[in-house]
């Protein structure tokens, strides 16, 4: 938790899910991904979510971040209750509260890695704080990459400049779903160690789905998923003992 | 392979239906004009039929050549050999008959003349099995001189009736009151062929058409015994020389040939369109399917990996080619049989009309419609094809995303070199007169040079055009994404460079023409009124209007032209007469050597163009061949250069017409006033004594300039609408590539609604793009149809267009609406982008 967040924005919980629930499909055929599912989400804190491959942890993300909705249940982001908002204002919540980072293709093409990072405060019509940007793109150590397309930088480059985006806004939150999915241990490292010192230093929220026991060991804290349930959570983990948890559930 | 291909194509419906629909078009196009081609020669065909029938030979003056007016068919023969032929062996009857200038006025006393056909009058013929399908519906055959029999078609549409009494102007004489006693059809048609027809008493039509004891043709039947092939060799015996005898089968041909002939201007200028559309559609498929490979790309890479071998894929690219050709071919013919019943109702509008059947398609047409579509496609698809077949089955296995191939050096060279050609080209038509050739050549190197530049030219048109819009956020993802596939960009706008660089010059050389219309008129006449007919289809105005202008006192001098078909050299050609003595007074023909007087009765003065061309110089030989007397050595008497008036290279003397021809009509007369008397004056003065001609225009020479500059803008609506067709094919095009860039951007559009884009903002950004690119076009159609049209008209000096005049205004505005329909063709793609799935787009495969 950060001294320096104002006492308005000092909230404890970022992010709310309640008896969340989605099924995909429908009768005997249907696929429960998410099954009643409550969870606060700690402001100012790294938070990775893990479970076996089909737990439903993608399921939960894209929920809480209003990219897909629960077929029961509430999502609540800061105060506001993500299911009562229509489709231009979860835009307009996407783009100015939350930020994203995906595993792949997260740039666009034909923008250079500095107008990727503007673009959500370009889509707003407003302009980046010079001295903010700076700072988040010196943080990811991409200042001499900044004119460069998405083809010309490496894969870890181009997940840094996605996490540089995700900042930008300075978002209530961060979503990150497996971000490090496709890049080597070192540019995983990189890109983890970036992600870490946002949150310590920017007191910054941030939601990770992996699966991936030494990225997860990034967080302050892990929350286990099975079969779209919670089944456990870590504190102050390490790779090793979330390695012992993850055998448990069965991986 | 074969099933795969079907199979993707049933997945891709509505793209094979909008890439279809670029060559559609053109389908429609050819197999409409085919239609109506042949649904006008078979109406034209039972209507001759139906007339000839009884008539077994018909015996009539040999004509020289034949001639394409019927009032100029042939010379008359003496009444006394209907005598004689109905002595030869075998005939059973045989009448004269005759036909000459009749107009018909209505109730309102205003002229009654059809669009393209002759306004008839003629002897009613007594014998009704030689009437053919001439036959009375109401009433009685006329018996007395102040009788008549008027065709049902007029009849009915201005309302005639027997009892009636209507008027009728001939070529001398002015107006003459008739009581109508009949009406007549012909068959199940109520005219003939659009013409007007009024029948009087033999004699009394003899007189009416100066024709005072003769005929025009006899008409005779034949004994059943008689084959009409025989009784025609059995008649020709006893013709004098200059006569000649037919069958009924050999006139029915004839006729029948004239009409097609007649057609062949439409048919070409149709085709002419279709082919433009075809173009354009061409484009459009190479586009489409050059994106497709790109896209199958990975799909391809990977068939060729698991054994497809290079033809197989070439095959089923090729496969898919033609179905959408055979698609394309299905929908435009029946597309095409709508556009005929459409051109038939247009000709119809501008005055045409068709005796109507029902609508042709013959075996000829439906192969032709599958020969385009079909060939059309498959060739334009054939590039893109075999770059599908270039693909190393190793591609599967990289990236998706196919590398940006640079434009090719060799590409860069000969498109540079035919630029620079065309560019010389152009310039070179530009500065001087009558550079058809250059025109011609520059304008075609030039636009094969643009359009291989194109690609290159393409990312910097997009930055400069695009700078404006490029502050906002959704205008510069529009601006990148346009420059994105420059290759794809330059061949979208492509199809909409030809169709607006055609509208463009059309444009120019339009304006031009309205520009020269004044100075043409004010240098080449002399003349205070100008009197002509005021139909353009009308044959012109009797001889009886000069005389009655010679009876004014005011008028200083009344001087006639006339216009008939003559023979010169390999070509028909019309000949212009005059009055030798007058014609300086009222115009100016721009005399180069000898003189008009020395005219006479055997000279001829040519326009100094073709003297040269022809070698000839003053008291040169030339012969003429007229078709009712033949040949005849005139000799080269002077050489002129003002043709713009006159309309021919060509000017005899009216006595060498009236000598050769046999209708006595005019189709201009010249008023000089005599000193002192004002244009309004006399303008008015030649009104009221020419008030029973109410088929006469009285135009001064502001009048006449207004005329024309209407008609030019009457001719450039109609060559607008079909232009506008090759325009509307290229926005679909702009349609379709649009909606293949966002199938393949599905993952980046999902990315950006991800991080805040709205739908609003998506379909703005997709909109803008479709504006650039057809910007692109317009922009290279504008500068292209500038040039053209500049480099055209002054090619086209010696029709006239005196001043090339470049109007910037509507052509721009052309352009800036071509642009703007950019927004129209993004609407669906647009609305397809705003749709996309985001957690589809964003979740890895
Ligand atoms: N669009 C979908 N349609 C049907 N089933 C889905 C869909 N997305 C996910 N599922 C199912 O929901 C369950 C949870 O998926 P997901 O949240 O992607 O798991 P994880 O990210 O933990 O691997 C899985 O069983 C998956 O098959
Ligand atoms: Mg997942």
């Amino acid at each position: 938790m950060s001294v320096l967040q104002s006492p308005s924005e000092a909230r404890t919980v970022a992010a709310r899910v309640v008896g969340a629930t989605k099924l995909y499909g429908r009768g005997d055929s249907a696929v429960r991904a998410l099954d009643d599912v409550s969870f606060e989400f700690p402001a100012g804190a790294f938070t990775a979510i893990m479970g076996p491959s089909g737990s439903g942890k993608s399921t939960l993300l894209h929920c809480l971040a209003g990219l897909d909705t629960l077929t029961s249940g509430q999502v609540c982001i800061g105060d506001t209750d993500v299911a009562k908002l229509s489709d231009g204002e979860l835009t307009l919540l996407r783009r100015n509260r939350l930020g994203f980072i995906f595993q792949t293709y997260n740039l666009v093409p034909t923008l250079t890695a500095q107008e990727n990072i503007v673009l959500p405060l370009r889509l707003g019509g407003r302009n980046a704080d010079p001295e903010w940007l700076a700072q988040v793109v010196a943080a990811v150590g991409l200042a001499d990459r900044l004119g460069h397309r998405p083809a010309e930088l490496s894969g870890g480059q181009q997940q840094r400049v996605a996490a540089a985006r995700a900042l930008v806004t300075r978002p209530e939150i961060v979503f990150a779903d497996e971000p490090t999915g496709a890049l080597d241990s070192r540019s995983s490292g990189e890109l983890l160690r970036f992600l870490r010192h946002a949150v310590d230093e920017y007191g910054q929220t941030i939601v990770m789905v992996t699966h991936d026991p030494v990225a997860a060991s990034y967080a302050d804290r892990v929350l286990f998923l099975r079969d779209g349930r919670v089944v456990s959570q870590m504190t102050e983990p390490t790779a090793d003992r979330i390695l012992d948890a993850m055998k448990g559930l069965g991986e | 392979m074969f099933t795969l291909t079907l199979k993707g194509l049933r997945a891709r419906k509505v793209r094979l239906f909008l890439t279809a629909i670029s060559i559609l078009l053109g389908v429609a196009f050819v197999s409409g004009t085919l239609v109506l081609t042949d649904t006008v020669k078979a109406a034209f065909d039972q209507l001759y039929a139906g007339l000839t029938q009884g008539t077994d030979v018909t015996v009539r003056a040999t004509s020289a050549f034949s001639a394409t007016s019927t009032l100029q068919a042939g010379k008359p023969l003496p009444a006394s050999l209907v005598d004689t032929v109905r002595q030869v062996d075998g005939v059973a009857a045989a009448e004269g008959s005759l036909t000459g200038y009749a107009l018909m006025l209505d109730k309102s006393g205003k002229p009654i003349q059809p669009g393209g056909a002759p306004t008839l009058g003629a002897g009613h013929t007594t014998d009704p099995e030689l009437a053919g399908g001439f036959t009375l519906r109401s009433g009685r055959a006329p018996q007395a001189p102040g009788e008549v029999v008027v065709d049902a078609a007029t009849a009915r549409k201005y309302s005639y009736q027997p009892g009636d009494t209507i008027n009728i102007i001939f070529e001398s004489g002015g107006q003459r009151r008739f009581t109508v006693v009949g009406i007549a059809g012909f068959g199940k048609a109520d005219n003939l062929a659009g013409a007007t027809l009024a029948t009087f008493e033999m004699t009394t039509a003899q007189q009416l058409l100066n024709m005072t004891g003769q005929y025009r043709q006899i008409d005779v039947r034949g004994k059943a015994d008689v084959t009409p092939a025989e009784l025609r060799s059995r008649i020709a015996h006893v013709l004098p020389a200059g006569l000649e005898a037919v069958t009924s089968a050999a006139v029915a041909n004839e006729a029948s040939k004239s009409i097609q002939s007649a057609l062949s201007m439409f048919t070409k200028i149709f085709l002419g369109f279709a082919a433009v559309s075809l173009l354009v559609g061409s484009f459009i498929i190479w586009n489409t399917f050059s994106i497709l490979v790109a896209q199958r790309g990975r799909e391809h890479a990977l068939l060729r990996a698991i054994g497809a071998g290079r033809r197989q894929i070439l095959g089923s690219v090729l496969t898919e080619a033609v179905v959408v050709g055979l698609v394309a071919s299905v929908l435009g013919l029946a597309l095409g049989l709508g556009v005929a019943a459409g051109l038939r109702g247009l000709l119809g509008a501008v005055g045409m009309e068709l005796p109507s059947t029902a609508l042709q398609l013959h075996a000829r047409t439906v192969l032709a419609a599958f020969a385009v579509g079909v060939l059309v496609t498959l060739v334009a698809a054939l590039a893109p094809a075999w770059r599908a077949t270039r693909i190393p089955p190793i591609a599967a296995l990289r990236e998706a995303a196919a590398p940006v191939r640079d434009a090719a050096t060799w590409r860069l060279i000969i498109g540079g070199l035919l630029l620079a050609c065309g560019v010389a080209g152009l310039t070179r038509a530009i500065s001087a007169d009558s550079q058809t050739a250059a025109a011609a050549l520059g304008t075609l190197a030039t636009f094969v040079g643009v359009l291989m530049l194109a690609p290159v030219a393409v990312r910097p048109l997009v930055r400069v055009l695009g700078a404006p819009i490029s502050r906002s956020v959704t205008g510069g993802l529009g601006r990148l994404n346009a420059a994105r596939s420059p290759r794809r960009t330059a061949s979208t706008a492509t199809a909409l460079v030809i169709g607006l660089a055609l509208v463009v010059a059309v444009t120019v050389v339009a304006s031009s023409i309205k520009a020269s219309v004044g100075d043409v008129l004010d240098r080449a006449s002399r003349a205070d009124l100008i009197l002509k007919a005021d139909s353009q289809f009308a044959a012109g105005v009797p001889a009886g209007v000069a005389d009655k202008l010679r009876t004014l006192p005011e008028a200083g001098t009344v001087s006639e032209m006339r216009w008939g078909m003559a023979q010169i050299g390999a070509a028909t050609t019309p000949v212009a007469a005059l009055d030798p003595a007058t014609v300086d007074q009222v115009a100016n023909l721009g005399i180069a050597s000898g003189s008009v007087g020395a005219l006479g009765t055997d000279g001829i003065l040519l326009s100094a163009d073709v003297a040269k061309a022809k070698g000839l110089t003053v008291g040169s030989p030339l012969t003429v061949r007229f078709a009712q007397t033949g040949d005849h050595q005139l000799h080269v008497i002077g050489t002129f250069t003002d043709t713009t008036l006159i309309g021919t290279p060509y000017v005899v003397s009216l006595g060498t017409y009236d000598a050769n021809f046999s209708d006595r009509l005019d189709i201009a007369v010249l008023v000089k006033a005599k000193p002192g008397v004002s244009t309004a004056h006399i303008k008015r003065l030649a009104a009221t004594a020419l008030a029973e001609y109410p088929n006469v225009a009285i135009s001064d020479a502001n009048d006449l300039k207004d005329t024309q500059r209407k008609s030019v803008d009457q001719l450039l609506g109609m060559v607008y609408v079909m232009l506008l067709l090759a325009v509307v094919i290229a926005l679909l095009g702009v349609v379709n590539t649009l909606a293949l860039s966002v199938l393949e951007r599905t993952r980046e559009l999902g990315l950006l609604r991800a991080v805040g884009m709205t739908r609003r903002q998506v379909r703005s950004a997709v909109r803008w793009e479709a504006v650039l690119i057809a910007a692109v076009g317009a922009v290279l159609g504008l500068i292209l149809g500038l040039a053209f049209g500049a480099a055209f008209s002054r090619a086209l000096a010696s029709l006239g267009i005196v001043t090339v005049d470049v109007p910037i205004a509507q052509p721009l505005l052309c352009a800036v609406i071509a642009a703007l329909a950019g927004v129209v063709a993004a609407i669906a793609p647009a609305r397809r982008a705003a749709k996309v799935d985001i957690l589809r787009a964003v979740v890895a495969e």
